[in-house]
C-alpha cells in the first residue's frame, strides 16, 4: 500500500528527514511513534503531497507521489493535528464540503456526509454548528472529513490530542473497526498505549530517523530486559552500580537522577533479591522500590535515553 | 471547475450566515449614506445658510464674496450686519462671515481679516473658516501687485486691484459659461455619500472576506485543502470568485437601495458595471494583498482598516477633493478611491457614458493589477 524508500528532507541546511524506509501493507495498521519534532509530521506532509520529499521515493499503490501527486492523494485520508474545520458551518456542511473537495457531487456528498456522521456518532448533532461541539465531538467531525472519499489509506495525525477519555475511546475503537473492515491505517502518536491498542506493527522514529520498526512482539524481543527494577536510594556509590551490572540476569542499569536507578532485568525475581542483597552488603540504603513490566516507551527509552512525551 | 464553484459557494455560504455581515453589508452603509447625504444633501441650504457682512464693500471683499457664493456645499447670502445678527438669533442662518474694513491691508499685515461668528455647536466651523481663508488667499497675490502698483503709478491699490482682475473676472466668466454648456455638475448630497460609503463598506466587507485566507492558513484548512487532489489555482481561484461575487451583490443592493429609497440616479448601466467591476477587482486585490503580508487576522483588521478609512479620506470619499489643499489633491490620485469617485461622479451627476470613464477604468484596473500581484505572489499557502 505504502513504501516509503530511503526517504530524506532538509529545510535549507537543516535535515529532519535522515534517510527512513519501511513499507505498510494493505489494511494494516501500522504506528508511528516518537516524541515531539521527531519528524513524524514532515514525514506525514511527504506521504500526503502537502510537500516534496528532497531525496528517496514513496509511493502509495505503486505510484510515486511526486509525479501522480493528485491520483495518490485521492487514494488517502488526512487526518490533521488541528481540528481543521469550519467552526461556523454545521457538521453535515463541513463533511459535505471536504466531500467535495475529493471529487464528490451534490448528492453523493450529501449521502456519504450522512454515512460518515453515523460511523462517528453524530448524527443527530449533524445539523448543529461545529462550534457548538466538544473538543471530543470535533475530533470525530474531523476524522469523519478524512473517511468522506472512502479513502484506501487514513493517515491520522495525533488525532486524541486534548480531549476527554470517553471520546479518546471512542476514537480508538471507531478506528479499530475501520481497520478490522479492511482500512490501511497509519497512527502517528507519542500516546504510546494508544499505538499499542491499534496498530498491529510500529516503527519508532526520533530526531528523522527510524530507530526500530517490526511487530510488537518483535519491539518487545528487542527489549534490553523484560523488567525494569526502579530503586531510589540514599547515596549512590559508582562501585555499587558497577557490581549491579555485573550481577546475572541484570541486562542494564540506567541512572535516571543523582538517587534513582533502572535495573533492566532479564527476568525472574531471584535477580531483585540479588540486588537488594548487593545494596545491603555495600552499606546502599534503599528508600523505594518498584517493579515495571517493560514496554514500548521503556524500549524508546533505551534507544534514545528520552522520554517519548519530552 | 467543480472545486473552484464548491470552494466559492461554501464561501458565500459561510459569509452571508453570519449575521454581522449583513449589517456592514447593507445595514451601515444605508445609515452612513442617509446621515452623511442629510449633511452635504438636497437640504444643505437649509442646514448650511451662512451670512455674509460686507463692511469692506471694495472690489476685493466682492471678488472674495463671489469666491465664496460659488460654493456647493454652503449657502452664502449677502446681508446687513444688522440683518445678519437677527437672522443668527433666531436660527435662519448658522452663522455670520464678516469682511471686515481694510481687509486687503490686515491680510498682508498677517492680522485677522475675516471674522466668523457661527452658531453653537455648528460642526462644519473649521470647514467655513478654511474656505473663507482660502478665498482670500487665493486673491492675495492680486492685492500684494495692486498695491506696490499704486505705490509706483501713484493710483489707489483699490483702482489697480480692478484693472488687474478684470480681466480674470471675464476669463472666469466664459469658463463659467463653458461648463454650463457642457452640462457638468459636481456630485453632491445623497448622490454623494451613496457612492462614497458604497465604496468604503464594499472595501470594508471585501477587508474582512479576505480575512478569511488569513483564518483558514491559522485552522490548519488550507494544509488541508492541499492534502486533497486541489491545486492552489483552484483554491485561491475559488476563494476570489466568492469575494468577487459577495462585493458584487453588496454593490447591487446597495446601488438598488440607494435609488429606491434616496432617489439615487446611477447614470449609465453598462458603465456602471464595468466602473464596479473595475472597482470590485481593484478592492479584493487589495484585501488580498493585505492579507499576503500580514500573520494574523487582527492584524489584517488594524493595518487594513487604517489603510482603508486613510485612502477614503483622501480619496474623497468623506468630503468632495475639491475643499482639501492643492498638495492633497495630488497625493489622492494615488488612491483608487479617487478615481473610483471620478468615475461615478462622472456617471451620476453628467450623465456620463463608458467613453467618460476609461480614464477611471484603466487606473482602477491598473491598482488591480498591482494589488493582485502582490497578493498572490505573496501569498503563504502553510
Amino acid at each position: 500500500m505504502l513504501t516509503l524508500s530511503d526517504v530524506k528532507k532538509s529545510f535549507g541546511a537543516h535535515e529532519v528527514i535522515k534517510g527512513i524506509s519501511f513499507q505498510v501493507e494493505k489494511g494494516e495498521s501500522f504506528g508511528l511513534l516518537g516524541p515531539n519534532g521527531a519528524g513524524k509530521s514532515t514525514l506525514i506532509s511527504m506521504i500526503c503531497g502537502l510537500i516534496p520529499n528532497g531525496e528517496g521515493e514513496i509511493r502509495v499503490n505503486g505510484k510515486l507521489v511526486s509525479k501522480h501527486r493528485k491520483e495518490t492523494q485521492q487514494m488517502i485520508g488526512v487526518v490533521p493535528q488541528d481540528i481543521a474545520l469550519y467552526p461556523t458551518m454545521s457538521a453535515l456542511d463541513n463533511l459535505m464540503f471536504w466531500g467535495k473537495m475529493y471529487g464528490l457531487s451534490g448528492k453523493k456528498a450529501k449521502d456519504r456526509a450522512k454515512e460518515v456522521l453515523e460511523i462517528v456518532g453524530l448524527t443527530e448533532r449533524g445539523k448543529d454548528r461545529v462550534e457548538t461541539f466538544s473538543g471530543g465531538m470535533k475530533r470525530r467531525i474531523n476524522i469523519g472529513a478524512a473517511l468522506m472519499h472512502e479513502p484506501q489509506l487514513l493517515i491520522m495525525d495525533e488525532p486524541t490530542v486534548g480531549i476527554d477519555p470517553q471520546s479518546r475511546s471512542h476514537i480508538l475503537e471507531t478506528v479499530k473497526s475501520l481497520n478490522e473492515q479492511g482500512l490501511t491505517v497509519i497512527y502517528t502518536s507519542h500516546y504510546m498505549e494508544e499505538v499499542e491498542f491499534l496498530c498491529k506493527r510500529i516503527a519508532i522514529i526520533d530526531e528523522g530517523k527510524l530507530l526500530i520498526s517490526g511487530t510488537k512482539k518483535d519491539l518487545n524481543n528487542r527489549l534490553a530486559g523484560g523488567i525494569v527494577l526502579k530503586l531510589t536510594v540514599g547515596s549512590l556509590h559508582p562501585s555499587f552500580i558497577e557490581q549491579v551490572k555485573k550481577l546475572n540476569g541484570v541486562e542494564k542499569v540506567i541512572v535516571q537522577q543523582a538517587e534513582e536507578i533502572d535495573v533492566h532485568l532479564q527476568s525472574k525475581m531471584e535477580s531483585v533479591a540479588d540486588v537488594i542483597l548487593l545494596a545491603s552488603q555495600s552499606g546502599v540504603v534503599i528508600h523505594n522500590m518498584h517493579l515495571k513490566e517493560a514496554n514500548l516507551e521503556t524500549l524508546f527509552l533505551q534507544l534514545t535515553g528520552r522520554s517519548l512525551r519530552e | 471547475m467543480k472545486k473552484i464553484l464548491s470552494i466559492c459557494l461554501f464561501e458565500i455560504k459561510r459569509t452571508f450566515k453570519k449575521k454581522s455581515s449583513i449589517v456592514l453589508m447593507l445595514g451601515m452603509p444605508l445609515l452612513f449614506t442617509f446621515l452623511f447625504g442629510s449633511i452635504f444633501g438636497k437640504n444643505a441650504d437649509i442646514a448650511f445658510r451662512i451670512a455674509l457682512v460686507d463692511e469692506e464693500q471694495t472690489a476685493y471683499s466682492k471678488d472674495i464674496i463671489q469666491k465664496l457664493m460659488h460654493d456647493e456645499m454652503i449657502s452664502y447670502e449677502l446681508f446687513n450686519a444688522l440683518e445678519a445678527e437677527k437672522l443668527l438669533a433666531s436660527n435662519e442662518v448658522q452663522g455670520i462671515v464678516t469682511l471686515e474694513k481694510g481687509i486687503a491691508n490686515k491680510l498682508r499685515n498677517e492680522e485677522p481679516a475675516a471674522t466668523f461668528q457661527p452658531s453653537l455647536g455648528i460642526a462644519t466651523a473649521p470647514l467655513i473658516k478654511q474656505q473663507v481663508n482660502q478665498a482670500m488667499q487665493s486673491l492675495d497675490i492680486y492685492v500684494a501687485a495692486a498695491q506696490v502698483g499704486g505705490f509706483y503709478f501713484n493710483e489707489s491699490w483699490e483702482s489697480v486691484y480692478e484693472r488687474l482682475t478684470g480681466n480674470e473676472r471675464q476669463i472666469q466668466a466664459w469658463t463659467e459659461q463653458r461648463i454650463n454648456a457642457s452640462d457638468g455638475h459636481p456630485l453632491m448630497g445623497i448622490s454623494y455619500s451613496s457612492a462614497g460609503f458604497s465604496i468604503m463598506f464594499v472595501m470594508i466587507m471585501m477587508l474582512s472576506m479576505t480575512g478569511t485566507l488569513i483564518e483558514a492558513r491559522q485552522a490548519g484548512i488550507w494544509s488541508r485543502l492541499f492534502t486533497t487532489p486541489v491545486t492552489r489555482f483552484q483554491v485561491l481561484l475559488g476563494y476570489f470568485l466568492s469575494f468577487f461575487i459577495v462585493g458584487g451583490i453588496q454593490f447591487f443592493l446597495l446601488i438598488l437601495l440607494s435609488s429606491t429609497l434616496f432617489d439615487v440616479n446611477w447614470g449609465s448601466p453598462v458603465a456602471l458595471l464595468l466602473l464596479v467591476t473595475a472597482l470590485l477587482l481593484c478592492v479584493v486585490g487589495l484585501g488580498m494583498s493585505i492579507a499576503s503580508l500580514v500573520k494574523t487576522v487582527e492584524q489584517q483588521n488594524a493595518i487594513g482598516t487604517l489603510v482603508i478609512i486613510s485612502t477614503c479620506m483622501l480619496g474623497g470619499v468623506y468630503w468632495p477633493i475639491s475643499i482639501v489643499p492643492d498638495v492633497m489633491q495630488k497625493i489622492a490620485n494615488f488612491v483608487p478611491q479617487t478615481w473610483a469617485m471620478e468615475g461615478f461622479t462622472s456617471l451620476i451627476a453628467d450623465s456620463g457614458t463608458v467613453g467618460d470613464i476609461l480614464v477611471p477604468l484603466i487606473v482602477l484596473l491598473g491598482f488591480a493589477v498591482i494589488f493582485l500581484s502582490i497578493g498572490l505572489s505573496r501569498m503563504n499557502y502553510t
